[in-house]
């Protein structure tokens, strides 16, 4: 009866919190998603400028269809969106104590924290420096149809943006990784500690893997020769080798 | 020659007054804990300088680590008074500090008021329904693992250690808990408890419930009673995202 009445009373804030952290969660998961398949695509210029050239017209033959916008907009903005304003709504009601109980899940959940404050303003750069939403505001190097050429120069053009995007990699890393983890958790599927040990081997190495392929992709990037003969159009295809 | 120890108390005289330290000296006894301090200070309440002051508020009972009143921050850390041996304090750091828990509203000295501690355990409906004078039989037998895994979560004694220590428990949300989320698993595996479990993971589903968790997992490593809370936790996680996925269904 009483239980009745006060589910039509619930403010908005009590009806949709646990939906609210679940979204957070399964935002997360599929950011991960995205983040994994962007930093590999990325690490593919340590093969050559060639190969990253190939891997970004295969992503872009979307654009053709008229899809790369709703795909990118319904798998990665909305989510990152969504758990960037929930994170920080969440952030709000945390009271990290990790010099008190410095205990290892303490300090990982305080890293989870300090790392989201990181790629909240990494991303925002990172966004303003390569992708066309930043175009208004003077960024949007990254040009699709000269990939490797423009990242390249885009990645050389200050010296500050090569420590930004290791740290960026970084933490990225290690909120990708820890993320995972405790979505294993929040989601019921590690349960005991023993299982949760055992998840938390396998993020490691998924986060070790991911700060891999992010800082070889970084490293591509910065030692890429870009033509700085005054031509601005160096297409890829016609650089004789994406040499590193 | 007896040896001394110092012991620095955060004191506050009212639950709106400020605070302030205060230090005491006094010979050490053989299995001396927190309360045995607590109680000599009673006895002589006077400072290191000598000035004699009013004896140090605090909570206590049964001084045997099963009642939950006397949690306190020792040496920084949430532990039980009771059960804190002052030789193994004095292996942590020269000079003893006693302040009281932060999470919950200061009454005066060490003591606080956990209600807010009960209160969870109000909304999670930690308890078996009997009221009525109607017969009910008697209740399923429970299986032996399902006992074994139940036990541990019964020892818990209210005493608040998990919510002073869990970074996501304080007043700028109303997480209800780790110990009310593992005595709501507890009452949902007795069959005892059995006619209220979904209204037990419809409480851990509201908001303040399991979602506000973060996996800190500091709770399991305070706990005197060496519950193991996060399994409790991960446990609730699981059932919730069950009960409400079928909620929604039927609705």
């Amino acid at each position: 009866m009483s239980s009745q009445n006060a589910t039509a009373a619930l403010s908005p804030r009590e009806k949709y919190y646990f939906l609210a952290r679940r979204l957070h969660s399964l935002t997360g998961l599929m950011f991960s998603g995205f983040v994994c398949f962007h930093l590999l695509v990325n690490s593919t210029v340590l093969v050559s400028g060639e190969s990253f050239q190939y891997c970004v017209e295969k992503i872009h033959t979307l654009e053709h269809m008229g899809l790369l916008v709703p795909v990118e907009m319904a798998t990665i903005f909305f989510p990152i969106a969504f758990h960037t304003l929930f994170g920080i709504v969440i952030l709000l009601t945390s009271e990290p104590n990790m010099t008190d109980y410095a205990y290892g899940g303490n300090i990982r959940y305080t890293m989870q924290r300090w790392s989201a404050v990181v790629i909240l303003v990494f991303l925002a750069l990172h966004i303003w420096h390569m992708h066309w939403l930043g175009k208004p505001f003077g960024g949007a190097k990254f040009d699709p149809e000269n990939a490797t050429t423009t990242a390249a120069a885009a990645m050389q053009s200050w010296s500050l943006w090569a420590p930004i995007y290791v740290l960026g990699v970084m933490a990225t890393a290690f909120h990708l990784a820890n993320g995972v983890w405790t979505a294993l958790i929040t989601w019921g599927v590690t349960i005991g500690p023993r299982s949760q040990k055992v998840s938390g081997y396998v993020c490691a190495g998924l986060g070790a893997f991911l700060l891999v392929a992010g800082l070889g992709a970084v490293r591509g990037f910065m030692t890429y020769s870009v033509a700085r003969d005054g031509g601005e159009t160096a297409i890829v295809e016609h650089v004789e080798d994406g040499g590193h | 020659m007896s040896k001394k120890v110092k012991v620095n108390i955060k004191r506050q005289d009212s639950p709106d007054s400020g605070s302030y330290w205060q230090s005491f000296e006094m010979p050490v006894e053989v299995g001396m804990n927190v309360t045995t301090i607590l109680l000599r200070i009673a006895a002589t309440p006077t400072t290191v300088e000598g000035e004699k002051v009013a004896p140090v508020a605090y909570d206590a009972c049964c001084l045997e680590e099963v009642c939950g009143a006397c949690s306190m921050r020792i040496n920084g850390k949430v532990r039980q008074a009771c059960s804190a041996l002052v030789e193994n304090l004095l292996q942590e750091q020269p000079e003893i500090t006693l302040e009281p828990m932060t999470k919950f509203p200061r009454v005066r000295d060490l003591l606080v008021d956990r209600r807010r501690l009960f209160e969870s355990l109000k909304r999670v409906k930690a308890w078996v329904p009997v009221d009525g004078y109607g017969e009910r039989g008697t209740p399923e037998r429970m299986s032996q693992s399902d006992q074994e895994e139940s036990y541990p979560l019964s020892r818990c004694m209210s005493c608040g250690c998990c919510m002073e220590a869990c970074p996501q428990f304080n007043d700028k949300d109303d997480f209800i808990g780790p110990h009310a989320v593992s005595q709501a698993i507890l009452f949902n595996t007795l069959p005892a408890g059995k006619p209220l479990e979904k209204e037990r993971l419809d409480a851990l589903a509201d908001a303040g419930g399991i979602a506000a968790c973060g996996n800190a997992q500091n709770c399991v490593k305070v706990c005197p009673k060496d519950i193991p809370l996060t399994i409790s936790l991960a446990k609730a996680g699981r059932a919730t995202t069950i009960h409400t996925i079928k909620r929604f269904l039927t609705r």
